[in-house]
């Protein structure tokens, strides 16, 4: 379907509405993808200085995130709030394998540290870049929950802040087109889940598991790049690597290794509410392997490639 | 032109909403016991899928029964709202012999204008547990997979469709030709009221 979505009309209506709902300090949770960048671009549009965003630095972001993000947000001229909270995050989550359970403590850990910075800021609007997959797939009424993300499901009950969400109605394809129109460089990334690595990592989020989940994205991201800028491969809607939590036995040079497996996942989608699974190129796939599988060393000896569509999966594994 | 969404609880109710807003129809989505007298001057509604088990469930779908009975506009119902008309009428629904997800080739058997300048064979997007077991004489059936032999039905006598695919979805062919047929559906009926 090539349908238009009038993208003028809703930056004007959408920063109109704010301006008229919030007339005093707001913060913004942006976490640097898509999403939350744009809706900051919009928020900051609306309230000017009026505005503060904040970045949490989770523990679970990708390779070298946080210092890019700083600078992406920084070059869109935000105020920006810069908080280290990694061991915070790492602290609740301990011993946590549960999906829901894993989302719902760090959708109520970013609402705790969104308050802190509320009550310092003295501001009393939180605007989230939530979209429509968001609370749909969150559930809710007569809706079945599929998975609770978590700036919508993950969210506590009782919340010292009001939420406004300027890009509800909206799916990824429409959110990357207002970035474009509002000239963010931000429309090219690959959409990131708010929580991160922690959903990559399937099974108990501990400080080395998280790394060899961030090695082998970065892995996957420079090799994917790669064979982008050689046309092996067109870029794929999203794609990612996740740490399973099996284990399988390897040979290394003669010696027996036991050790991770890890999945690779490419789609193909427009809005995320259905998608297919990318066909790479083997000889894309093989070169992601044989580097992961030597650059992780004892780590890792299984790379898998998931050929799932959605339905009946989803995109992301958590 | 006016056509709204019931929303019985789909994943992809918005997005039935989004491809009639983007077809430049005024478009709202609306619980399933919204009064029939909020919406009688729409020209026409979609009744989404849902979660709910259609067989033991039911009731769970609002005043739909009274939309399909007294509601003079043309439906289109999608999944759970495909099989809940049937049920209406005396038919019946339960756990589908093969449940489909994702990709799956319909053949369509009958023509509908519905499924104008539609080839015979397209690739549609499943996500159904359930499915219609036994459809009412009122109702014929209009396409097939080879997993669900009733994936399209019209009444033979009232603007009433369903769909136990999803039209709304990216990823199935011809989605949005379906909906414009739709839209062209309300426009006729609604020439003809006045």
């Amino acid at each position: 379907m090539m349908l238009m979505f009038n993208v003028e009309k809703f930056v004007k209506e959408e920063t109109g509405r704010l301006r008229q709902k919030i007339n005093e300090k707001a913060i913004i949770a942006c976490s640097g993808g898509v999403d939350s960048t744009v809706a900051a671009a919009l928020a900051k549009e609306a309230l000017g200085k009026n505005l503060v965003a904040v970045f949490v630095d989770t523990g679970f972001m990708r390779k070298g995130e946080p210092d890019s993000v700083r600078r992406m947000l920084e070059k869109i001229g935000l105020n920006l709030r810069f908080v280290k909270a990694e061991d915070e995050f790492f602290e609740v989550l301990k011993g946590v394998t549960e999906p829901e359970e894993k989302r719902k403590i760090i959708g109520e850990k970013f609402i705790r540290i969104f308050e802190r910075i509320a009550g310092q800021e003295k501001a009393k609007y939180l605007i989230q870049g939530t979209i429509a997959p968001d609370w749909i797939e969150s559930g809710g009424g007569v809706r079945d929950k599929i998975k609770s993300h978590h700036n919508v499901g993950g969210l506590p009950e009782k919340i010292g802040l009001e939420i406004v969400e300027p890009l509800r109605d909206l799916y990824k394809d429409e959110v990357r087109k207002v970035a474009k129109f509002l000239n963010i460089e931000v429309h090219e990334r690959q959409p990131f889940p708010g929580p991160g690595l922690a959903v990559r990592v399937i099974g108990e989020l501990t400080k080395e598991n998280v790394e060899i989940a961030r090695e082998a994205n970065a892995i996957m991201d420079e090799e994917m790049e790669k064979a982008f800028a050689e046309k092996k491969v067109s870029k794929p809607w999203q794609y990612f690597a996740a740490l399973l939590p099996v284990k399988s036995v390897g040979v290394h040079g003669d010696l027996r290794n036991y050790g991770y497996m890890i999945a690779l996942r490419a789609v193909e989608s427009i809005d995320g509410m259905s998608a297919s699974y990318s066909k790479i190129p083997h000889e894309v796939l093989d070169r992601i392997s044989v580097r992961i599988t030597n650059v992780l060393g004892k780590k890792v000896n299984h790379v898998v490639y998931d050929i799932t569509n959605k339905p009946p999966g989803t995109i992301e594994f958590e | 032109m006016k056509i709204f969404v019931v929303d019985n609880g789909s994943q992809w109710t918005h997005r039935e909403w989004r491809v009639l807003r983007d077809l430049g129809v005024e478009t709202r989505i609306i619980a399933n016991d919204t009064p029939l007298d909020e919406i009688r001057d729409a020209d026409g509604i979609v009744l989404s899928g849902g979660a709910a088990r259609i067989g033991w469930e039911s009731a769970k779908l609002g005043n739909i029964g009274e939309y399909i009975d007294k509601g003079n506009f043309p439906i289109l119902g999608i999944c759970v709202g495909h099989q809940f008309m049937a049920m209406h009428y005396g038919g019946s629904a339960g756990p589908a012999d093969t449940p489909e997800f994702g990709k799956m080739e319909v053949e369509i058997h009958k023509p509908s204008p519905l499924f104008k300048g539609l080839p015979k064979k397209f690739t549609a997007w499943e996500s159904h547990n359930d499915e219609i077991k036994n459809l009412p004489k009122e109702f014929e059936v209009l396409a097939s997979s080879p997993t669900c032999k009733i994936q399209a039905i019209h009444h033979r006598m009232k603007p009433l469709f369903g769909l136990q695919f999803h039209p709304e979805v990216e990823d199935c062919e011809y989605g949005e030709e379906i909906f414009r047929n739709f839209i062209e559906i309300c426009r006729d009926f609604t020439a003809k009221k006045k």
